[in-house]
């Protein structure tokens, strides 16, 4: 019956003897059932209320509220993790029980997060991210951050290849909680003012005035204020607000910086708050985007590919996948080079298709290409919505080319260079020597940037070294 | 490992005439994909048939009728499209082509492989035949010799395995 807290345990010599299962927090359960009663209650929704009238209501929800705290107290008893040598386990399950070992050789990112409610009770949820699943594996839920903190930066330090010894030493679990980030090194801050202004710079925000005036225009013209009308409309407008109202609650507070080992810290949530630490060689891509509507701003938008968060089928708000929600040239440019040593945001020569490839792209022509720069694989695409993508040669998993019916006429042909984050940086439209010959040199490339077995660590562990000390003097 | 061999000498999707040495599936795997397609289609046009029974209208046999061309045009193209399978080893990676309409060539590395899958169907193992797939952490990669002997699958698989492991690295 020892769940998590026992500092004692935290500081265990790793591996000597297997350590006792630990629970997760007791309040868990309850924090877990109140998720499921509000699901509940929006599925009953406001019509099982007019029928049934209150009383009966408040009754069904009070019986279905105590069977769903009674079901997750039973499940939180048979919910438990430990530490075996370099695996994590987990057991969970009521009805099929399922034991999970995770491999932290295989951790990919580690995301700390605090919902609303689980902010007000002071505990927090452990998600990581291990390659290979289509979902995030094992959420952690709940913890106290500081111990959660504690098993996170555990967790790390075995994933990470360096020698457990020094790494466990110099942690201290008190001082590496997330409220006092020592010794760390702010990268960028995003000021919420811009953040919001982003936000109201989306389709979504701007069509609104628009919405409202149709939506009052047919009222009036109609004449018809029949409440479902009136409730569906709501419905319609809070989804498309929906977006850039959860990215401004998502992004809000956004901050970056690097710790100590040279691991990526970002922090940000209003609600919701997540605190994720990515070490550098487990990112896999990073793209650029210029929305339209910011350019007069000129401010562009960083994403970063970590592999293990679900693919792009997933989603998109629920992704943790930015590295900048909202920035200036300057401020991306410093960043990309702290995230992809030697990477000049502004220094990426790319190539356009032939100009025959016009027949496929009338304007965009001019906005489409590819380059490959001493270390990463350049790709630009997008007329209105410019995007940039750079894939390092060192995590490209395979390369393919691509030739539809019509890129045969044309003699055109796609190369995408695959990652594990699950996007690929592709090379559209290029002129079929071209494109073998790009395949082949990323396939060339690629080779060399992983090289034989022993240099990989050095390569992985040197540049990030390096780059910490040598800050780009220009940008 | 006599069929699959023979060497392939097609232009349009052979980057590297020189370095590369495709190998072709075998022709069996056509009569394993005809017959697949010919189940199918005669399922389709029983349902059809019951439905023309008990309803009469002309839509009907027009239904069918567009499914057996299908079927039809469908077979022509496998016996092209079974021929444009090939996979070739190279020292670090391996190359799989296919598609006739839209052509793919996936350049997988054999350092990247996470794990090989070598399936057989019951229609396959008839034919004794098996499908290799080479999976890697990206999901969009796309490497997967069909109709393969099973001499050459497993072959395959253990070269896969074994060169996959003098290079691993996974990430």
């Amino acid at each position: 019956m020892t769940w998590a807290g026992a500092p004692t345990d935290q500081q265990q010599p790793v591996g000597d003897q297997p350590e006792p299962r630990k629970r997760l927090h007791p309040l868990s359960p309850l924090l877990h059932g109140a998720k499921s009663i509000a699901v509940i209650v929006a599925a009953l929704s406001w019509q099982t209320l007019s029928q049934v009238g209150l009383g009966r209501f408040a009754l069904v929800v009070a019986v279905v509220a105590l069977g769903v705290v009674v079901f997750s107290v039973i499940s939180w008893l048979n919910t438990g993790y430990h530490i075996v040598g370099r695996e994590l386990r987990i057991q969970d399950g009521l009805v099929w029980r399922r034991n999970r070992a995770i491999p932290l050789e295989r951790l990919q990112a580690v995301e700390l997060r605090r919902p609303l409610l689980a902010q007000l009770t002071g505990l927090a949820e452990l998600r990581l991210e291990v390659v290979g699943g289509s979902k995030t594996e094992a959420p952690l839920a709940y913890l106290t951050v500081r111990d959660a903190a504690a098993l996170r930066e555990r967790l790390l330090a075995l994933a990470g290849r360096t020698g457990t010894g020094p790494s466990a030493t110099t942690t201290d679990p008190a001082a590496r909680a997330p409220a006092a980030p020592a010794l760390e090194r702010p990268l960028v801050r995003v000021n919420n003012r811009d953040l919001v202004i982003s936000q109201l710079l989306t389709p979504q925000a701007l069509f609104l005035p628009l919405g409202i005036a149709f939506v009052a225009a047919q009222f009036v013209l109609e004449g018809s204020w029949t409440p479902i009308g009136i409730a569906s409309t709501i419905t319609a407008m809070a989804g498309v607000l929906l977006q850039p109202v959860r990215r401004i609650l998502q992004d809000w507070d956004f901050r970056l910086a690097r710790d100590p080992e040279g691991r990526l810290v970002l922090r940000y949530g209003l609600l919701d708050t997540r605190s994720q630490v990515v070490p550098l060689n487990r990112v896999q891509s990073v793209g650029a985007t210029w929305p339209l509507l910011w350019r007069p701003k000129n401010w562009l938008h960083l994403r970063l590919d970590v592999a293990g968060y679900a693919g792009p089928q997933n989603s998109n708000e629920r992704r943790s996948d930015r590295l900048l929600p909202v920035g200036d040239l300057p401020t991306a440019r410093a960043l990309v080079w702290e995230v992809l040593p030697g990477v000049d945001l502004l220094a990426l020569p790319t190539y356009p298709p032939p100009p025959r490839a016009r027949w496929l792209h009338p304007f965009a022509l001019r906005y489409i290409g590819a380059g490959l720069s001493p270390d990463v694989f350049v790709t630009r695409w997008g007329l209105l919505t410019r995007e940039l993508s750079l894939v390092p040669y060192a995590r490209l998993q395979s390369v393919r080319v691509v030739q539809g019916p019509i890129q045969r006429l044309l003699r055109l042909a796609t190369v995408y260079g695959d990652t594990a984050g699950g996007r690929s940086g592709a090379a559209h439209d290029r002129d079929i020597a071209d494109a073998w010959a790009l395949a082949e040199q990323l396939a060339v490339r690629a080779r060399l940037a992983r090289g034989p077995a022993p240099l990989v660590t050095d390569r992985s562990a040197a540049p990030e070294q390096d780059a910490y000390w040598r800050r780009p003097g220009a940008p | 490992m006599t069929e699959p061999s023979a060497p392939l000498a097609t232009s349009a999707l052979e980057p590297w005439p020189d370095a590369v040495q495709w190998r072709r599936v075998s022709p069996k795997l056509i009569t394993v994909e005809l017959i697949g397609r010919t189940t199918f289609v005669l399922v389709v046009l029983f349902g059809l048939l019951i439905g023309w029974l008990l309803n009469g209208h002309w839509l009907w046999p027009a239904a069918m009728a567009v499914v057996v061309v299908f079927g039809i045009w469908r077979s022509i193209v496998t016996f092209r499209a079974v021929k444009a399978w090939g996979y070739a080893e190279r020292d670090n990676d391996l190359l799989v082509r296919h598609g006739l309409l839209v052509r793919r060539l996936s350049i997988v590395p054999y350092a990247r492989m996470q794990y090989v899958d070598v399936t057989a169907g019951p229609l396959e193992r008839a034919f004794g035949l098996a499908t290799v797939q080479l999976h890697t952490a990206a999901a969009a990669s796309d490497a997967r010799v069909p109709g393969l002997p099973p001499e050459e699958a497993s072959r395959l698989r253990d070269r896969l395995t074994a060169l996959g492991e003098d290079r691993a690295e996974g990430l």
